[in-house]
C-alpha cells in the first residue's frame, strides 16, 4: 500500500530494494515505481508518446501474473482520458490511496485538465503520468505536443517535466510523496518519449530533496498544541453555551473521523459538515446536523445562526457555505480553526484561535487535555439547553417534500435506496439537483462513501468516479446517482462498466434537462429557461444502456413501483442501469441564495421556516 | 501599497512560470521582477515588486509559500531593507551636459563613440528615476535599460 500519509519522505536511506542496481529503461522504471507504491490498478489511454510505458506495463503484468492468473497492475481503459482521471480520482476518494492515470501527450494530456483541476480543488491525491514529445522536439510544435507543464502548472499541486532521465526515478517517487503529503492534491509528471527509452540503472530509493516543501511539511507535522494553547481553547469553549463543530473535507483526507466522533461525543458538541465533509461524522448520530450551506439542512443552518462558538475543522469557509462572510455565524463569540494548510487560517473570516497541523493528532490532544482538566459538559449539563434546542431544530425543520404527488419525487427515490443500503454504500454523483438531493437524503455512516465533485462541481464526475471506486472497494455496493445532463458528459464510460463487468449501479434521475440551471432561472431570470430544457431530446437511456451491454436496464415512471423496482435493481448481481422519470419541477430546498444570509434562507413549501415567508424570486445577482 | 517580495526558488523547469502565474492569475501587475543565480546552484533569487491591498498580498504570499519549488519567501517592505537598481543609458549629443549629469549623480561613463555616451548608474529606485530624468533633459536618449530591483534586509534575514 501507499507509504504512510504523513511521512516526510526519505531521500537518503540506502537502498535495500531487491532490484537495486538492475539495468532498466525509463519506462520500466516508471512501472517498477508504480508497483513499489502498492498500486493494484491503473487507468489510462494509450498513444504514441506513452507507448514505451504501456509496453512496460504489459511486460510487467506478463512476468508477474498472480497465482489466480490475474494481472498485478491491470490497466483500465476508459472512453476518454477525462474518464481515466476521474476513475483514478474515484479510486483515491474511496480508498485514501493515490490514484494513477497514464496518458499520452497533447490531446490525451489536455483531456486530463478538468479532472486534475477538480482533484486540486477537492484536495484529492492523484499522480497523472503523461507522455511528451521527445526532449529535442519540445517547443517545436511537434505532432501532439502541448505545453503540459505550463497548462497543468496552473491547475495541479505540482508538475514535473522530466528532461533529465537520471532524475526520473527520484521524480516519480517524489510525485507520490507530494500527492499524498500535507494538503493532498494531484501531481502531473510529463515524461518525454526519449526519457522513457533511456537505458538507466534502477536504484530503488531515490527522492528529490524538495527542501522548502519538506521543511514546511515537517513544521506542520511537528506542530503540537501547547498546554497554554489548549487552555485558551477550553477557556473559550467553557464560556460558550452553544458550541458547534463545522467539519470539512479535511476530516476525511486526514482520516480524523474517529477522533472527531470521540471529541463530539466526549464533550457533547453537535457537528455539521460541508458537502466534502459528509461521512466524516455519522449522519445518523444524534449530534449530527448533516450538511450546512446553500443547500444544507434548515436545522444545520439555523444552528449555525444560533451558535456562539464555531469550531472549524479542515473546512475552508467556501462561498457555498458562508454566503455573506460578515453575516455567517453572527452570534459566534469565538471561531476556532484547525487546518493543515496555513493559507486557510482566517482566509475568509478572522478566527480567534487556530492551530496549523494534522487534524487527527490535534483532536486527540484536545480530547486528552479536556478530560485531564475535568472539562465535562456532559456531567455539568452546561450544554443541555443547547442539545434540546438542536433536537427541536432537527424535528421542527426536518427535510421534507410532497409525499402524495402523482409524479415520482426524487427524494423518495433516494430514501428508498437508502432504506436498503443503510448508509453503507458508496454513492457518487454528477452535478446539479440530483447531487444536492443525494447529499441531503442519503445517510453516511462512514467516511469515503460519499464521492462528489465539490469545489469544481464537474458534471460528468459520477460515472467514472463510480468505476474507480468499485475498483478500490470490490466489497461495497457502488451507486452512481446521476442527472440526465451530467451523465451525458461521460456517457462513453457506460461501456467501460460492462467491459470490466463491474457491478456498478447507475441511477439517472431524469427531469428532462439541467434541473439546477432551471431552478436558478426560475429564481433569478423570471423563468426564462434558456438552453436548459431537454424535453425534446431523443435519447432513450434504457436502449443506450442495453446497447452498452447492460443486462439489467429499466425505466421507472410509476410512483407505486418505486420500492419494488429499486429492490430488484439493487439486488441484481452485475452492472445495472435505472432511469427514473421524476417530477421535472422538483426543487432543491432549503436554498440560501448566492450572496444571501442564512436568515434569508428559502425553505420551500414542505420544510418549515422559522422566519416566515421569504421572497421566492430575486433580481439577478453579481454573486455566482 | 507597494510590496517588495523576495523568493528563494528551486531551479526547476517551469518554477518561475508558476510563481509569476500565481500573481498574474489573481490580476496583479508585476511592476518589476528580477531573477538571478545564488551561490547555491540549485536555487535562484527572485525579487518582485507589486502594488496591492495588504490583506490580498498577505494571502498571495501564503499561497506562494505552498508552491513546491518555493524554498523561502519573505516580504521585505515590512522590514528594514535596502534596495538597489542598475541603469544603463546611451545618449546622443551634448556630451558635456551628459558629463555634468554623470558628475552630479556619481554615475559612470562606460563608452564613448563621437557624441554618443554610454552611462551606468546604480542607486535606489527613486534615484534611478531622477538620474534618468536628468539625462533625458541633458541630451537625446537613444536607449536605456533598468535591471529591476535587488534588495536585501539590513538585519540578519531569517525567512519563513
Ligand atoms: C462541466 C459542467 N458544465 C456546466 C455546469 C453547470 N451546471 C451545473 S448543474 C447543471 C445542470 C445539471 O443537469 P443534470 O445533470 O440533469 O442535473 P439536475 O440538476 O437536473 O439534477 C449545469 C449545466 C457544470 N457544473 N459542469
Ligand atoms: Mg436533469
Amino acid at each position: 500500500m501507499n507509504a504512510q500519509l504523513d511521512s516526510i519522505g526519505d531521500i537518503s536511506r540506502p537502498s535495500s530494494h531487491p532490484l537495486a542496481g538492475k539495468a532498466m529503461t525509463g519506462a520500466d522504471i516508471v512501472v517498477q515505481v508504480l508497483a513499489d507504491e502498492g498500486l493494484d490498478v491503473l487507468f489510462g489511454y494509450s498513444g504514441g508518446a506513452i507507448l514505451p510505458v504501456y509496453d512496460a506495463v504489459f511486460r510487467h503484468n506478463e512476468a508477474n501474473l498472480r497465482d489466480d492468473g490475474s494481472e498485478p497492475l491491470p490497466l483500465i481503459v476508459p472512453a476518454n482520458e477525462q474518464g481515466a482521471c476521474f476513475m483514478a480520482a474515484g479510486y483515491a476518494r474511496a480508498s485514501g490511496q493515490v490514484g494513477v492515470a497514464l496518458l499520452t501527450s497533447g490531446p490525451g494530456a489536455t483531456n486530463a485538465v478538468t479532472p486534475v483541476r477538480d482533484s486540486m480543488a477537492d484536495s484529492i491525491p492523484l499522480v497523472v503520468i503523461c507522455g511528451q514529445v521527445p526532449t529535442a522536439a519540445i517547443g517545436t510544435d511537434a505532432f501532439q505536443e502541448a505545453p503540459i507543464s505550463t497548462i497543468m502548472g496552473a491547475c495541479a499541486k505540482h508538475v514535473f517535466l522530466v528532461t533529465d532521465a537520471s532524475a526520473l526515478e527520484a521524480t516519480l517517487r517524489t510525485a507520490f510523496h507530494i500527492a499524498r503529503s500535507g494538503r493532498q492534491g494531484p501531481v502531473v509528471v510529463d515524461i518525454p518519449k526519449d526519457v522513457q527509452n533511456t537505458p538507466l540503472t534502477f536504484r530503488g530509493n531515490r527522492e528529490l530533496p524538495m527542501r522548502g516543501y519538506r521543511a514546511r511539511l515537517r513544521a506542520v507535522q511537528d506542530a503540537t498544541i501547547s498546554e497554554d494553547h489548549c487552555a485558551a481553547f477550553f477557556a473559550a469553549l467553557g464560556r460558550a453555551k452553544r458550541p458547534l463543530i463545522y467539519a470539512g473535507g479535511g476530516i476525511i483526507s486526514s482520516g480524523a473521523s474517529a477522533s472527531l466522533q470521540k471529541f463530539s461525543r466526549t464533550f457533547g458538541i453537535p457537528v455539521t459538515t460541508t458537502l466534502m465533509g459528509i461521512g466524516g461524522f455519522d449522519t445518523t448520530d444524534p449530534l449530527a446536523l448533516h450538511m450546512l450551506g446553500m443547500h444544507g439542512t434548515a436545522y444545520a443552518n439555523y444552528a449555525m445562526d444560533d451558535c456562539d462558538f464555531v469550531f472549524a475543522l479542515g473546512a475552508r469557509f467556501d462561498d457555498r457555505v458562508v454566503g455573506v462572510p460578515a453575516a455567517f455565524a453572527p452570534r459566534a463569540k469565538t471561531i476556532a480553526q484547525i487546518d493543515i494548510d496555513p493559507a486557510e487560517i482566517g482566509k475568509v473570516k478572522p478566527v480567534h484561535w487556530h492551530h496549523v497541523g494534522h487534524l487527527d493528532a490535534a483532536l486527540q490532544r484536545l480530547v486528552k487535555y479536556g478530560q485531564r482538566h475535568g472539562f465535562s459538559p456532559r456531567e455539568d449539563g452546561r450544554y443541555d439547553a443547547w442539545h434540546a434546542h438542536v433536537a427541536a431544530l432537527k424535528k421542527d425543520h426536518a427535510l421534507n417534500y410532497q409525499r402524495d404527488s402523482a409524479l415520482i419525487q426524487p427524494y423518495a427515490v433516494i430514501e428508498a435506496i437508502n432504506r436498503i443500503t443503510d448508509g453503507r454504500a458508496i454513492i457518487t454523483t454528477g452535478v446539479g439537483q440530483h447531487q444536492m438531493w443525494s447529499a441531503q437524503y442519503f445517510d453516511f455512516r462512514e467516511p469515503r462513501r460519499w464521492l462528489t465533485s465539490g469545489s469544481m462541481g464537474t458534471m460528468g464526475f459520477g460515472l467514472p468516479a463510480a468505476i474507480g471506486a468499485q475498483f478500490a472497494r470490490r466489497d461495497l455496493t457502488v451507486i452512481d446517482i446521476d442527472g440526465d445532463a451530467s451523465i451525458r458528459m461521460n456517457i462513453g464510460e457506460m461501456e467501460t462498466v460492462t467491459t470490466y463487468n463491474l457491478p456498478v449501479k447507475i441511477v439517472v434521475l431524469n427531469n428532462a434537462g439541467d434541473g439546477m440551471v432551471r431552478q436558478w432561472q426560475k429564481l433569478f431570470f423570471k423563468g426564462r429557461f434558456s438552453a436548459s430544457d431537454k424535453s425534446l431530446h431523443k435519447k432513450d437511456f434504457v436502449r443506450a444502456a442495453q446497447a452498452d451491454g447492460f443486462a439489467w436496464a429499466q425505466r421507472l415512471d410509476d410512483p407505486t413501483r418505486v420500492n419494488s423496482t429499486i429492490a430488484d435493481f439493487l439486488a441484481f448481481d452485475g452492472p445495472a442501469f435505472l432511469e427514473v422519470v421524476i417530477d421535472p419541477d422538483a426543487g432543491v430546498y432549503p436554498m440560501v441564495g448566492p450572496g444571501a444570509t442564512y436568515a434569508q434562507m428559502i425553505t420551500g413549501d414542505w420544510i418549515a421556516s422559522r422566519t416566515g415567508p421569504v421572497a421566492e424570486t430575486a433580481g439577478p445577482t453579481g454573486m455566482f | 501599497m507597494r510590496h517588495l517580495i523576495s523568493i528563494l526558488l528551486q531551479n526547476e523547469a517551469g518554477a518561475l512560470a508558476r510563481v509569476a502565474g500565481l500573481f498574474a492569475s489573481r490580476g496583479y501587475n508585476i511592476e518589476s521582477l528580477t531573477v538571478a543565480a545564488t551561490p547555491d546552484v540549485e536555487a535562484s533569487r527572485l525579487t518582485l515588486v507589486i502594488f496591492g491591498d495588504d490583506g490580498l498580498v498577505d494571502q498571495i504570499i501564503k499561497q506562494s509559500r505552498k508552491l513546491v519549488d518555493v524554498i523561502e519567501i519573505a516580504e521585505l517592505t515590512r522590514r528594514d531593507h535596502l534596495e538597489r537598481e542598475l541603469l544603463v543609458v546611451r545618449t546622443d549629443g551634448a556630451p558635456e551636459r551628459v558629463d555634468a549629469c554623470v558628475q552630479q549623480f556619481g554615475a559612470r561613463v562606460l563608452e564613448r563613440h563621437g557624441t554618443s555616451v554610454l552611462v551606468e548608474f546604480t542607486g535606489q529606485p527613486d534615484e534611478v528615476d531622477r538620474c534618468l530624468d536628468a539625462l533625458m533633459r541633458a541630451a537625446e536618449l537613444c536607449e536605456h535599460a533598468r535591471s529591476g530591483i535587488a534588495a536585501i534586509e539590513r538585519a540578519v534575514l531569517t525567512m519563513a
